[in-house]
């Protein structure tokens, strides 16, 4: 059964890239978290780890998507979080693979417009979460959160149409 | 990058702009003054009459529904140099003095 067989190889071999992927999301968390752009507006983050899961929408694996997401989101609420930045990280990282996924099929958009919208999305997530643990007032800084969301998304889309571009000339699996 | 990116994305930074307008010209406009000295309240103004507020060491001004501080005699003026407030939760700090004026 020289099929089934390859079949299975390509599993594990699918399995062993998205856990490589998820500890690289892991680190580049957590050095983004250590070099802040709290000049910027406080807690705003570039997202530099959703530029995985934004490569992976655009390869078209879905399934390897959500999954790296979620165990990455899961795997730094443990390490580096709290329950509070679990619902956080959470319902952005949700809903913006969801949108990316979505968007994917729109054809007028390219990366770049996808991971922007997804960014976007992402910060109105966290913004709602916001709401409800804080208080409505989070929300006068929704504009601030929208902006930023715009130009990280689109600076991550342009990192995972570059790091795309590399794995397809290296002509390794993703 | 194609032409629906670029809509999308100036689509959205207008929109923030435009949330941004409106939330600034409806952030609440504060109707009492609370000045607090050591950190205790100890008067309370509306901001619908214009008066001067001679405090210890400072003087607070009333106009037109803003306030500012007039005079302080210690030596940064940083409360003078604050300018107006009128929104809620605005303040005026006097950190020598220990004053200050706080919007509600």
């Amino acid at each position: 059964m020289p099929s089934e067989q390859g079949n299975s190889r390509d599993k594990v071999k699918r399995l062993a890239v998205w856990a490589l992927l998820t500890s690289v999301c892991l680190i580049v968390g957590y050095i983004e978290s250590i070099v802040n752009l709290f000049f910027i507006a406080p807690g705003v983050k570039l997202g530099l780890a959703n530029s995985v899961a934004c490569a992976l929408v655009l390869k078209d694996d879905v399934k390897g998507a959500v999954a790296v997401n979620l165990s990455r989101i899961l795997i730094s609420a443990l390490l580096f979080g709290s329950p509070v930045s679990l619902m956080f990280a959470l319902s952005g990282g949700t809903v913006s693979v969801t949108a990316m996924i979505l968007l994917k099929k729109c054809r007028h958009l390219s990366v770049l417009g996808i991971s922007g919208a997804g960014g976007v999305l992402h910060n109105i997530a966290q913004c709602a979460v916001g709401i409800v643990f804080i208080g409505i007032g989070i929300i006068y800084y929704l504009p601030i959160l929208l902006l930023s969301g715009v130009v990280c998304g689109v600076a991550v889309g342009f990192l995972a149409k570059l790091i795309l571009k590399r794995i397809e000339k290296s002509g390794k699996y993703v | 990058m194609k032409k629906g990116d670029i809509i999308l994305c100036s689509a959205i930074c207008v929109f923030s702009a435009l949330l941004a307008l409106l939330f600034l010209t409806f952030k609440n406009n504060g109707k009492t003054l609370i000045v607090k000295v050591d950190n205790k309240p100890l008067y309370e103004y509306s901001l619908g009459t214009d008066r001067e507020i001679e405090l210890e060491h400072n003087t607070a001004v009333i106009k037109d529904g803003e306030v500012y501080m007039l005079e302080a005699d210690c030596k940064n003026q940083i409360c003078v140099r604050t300018g107006k407030i009128s929104k809620r939760g605005e303040c005026i700090v006097c950190l020598p003095n220990r004053v200050i004026l706080e919007i509600k």
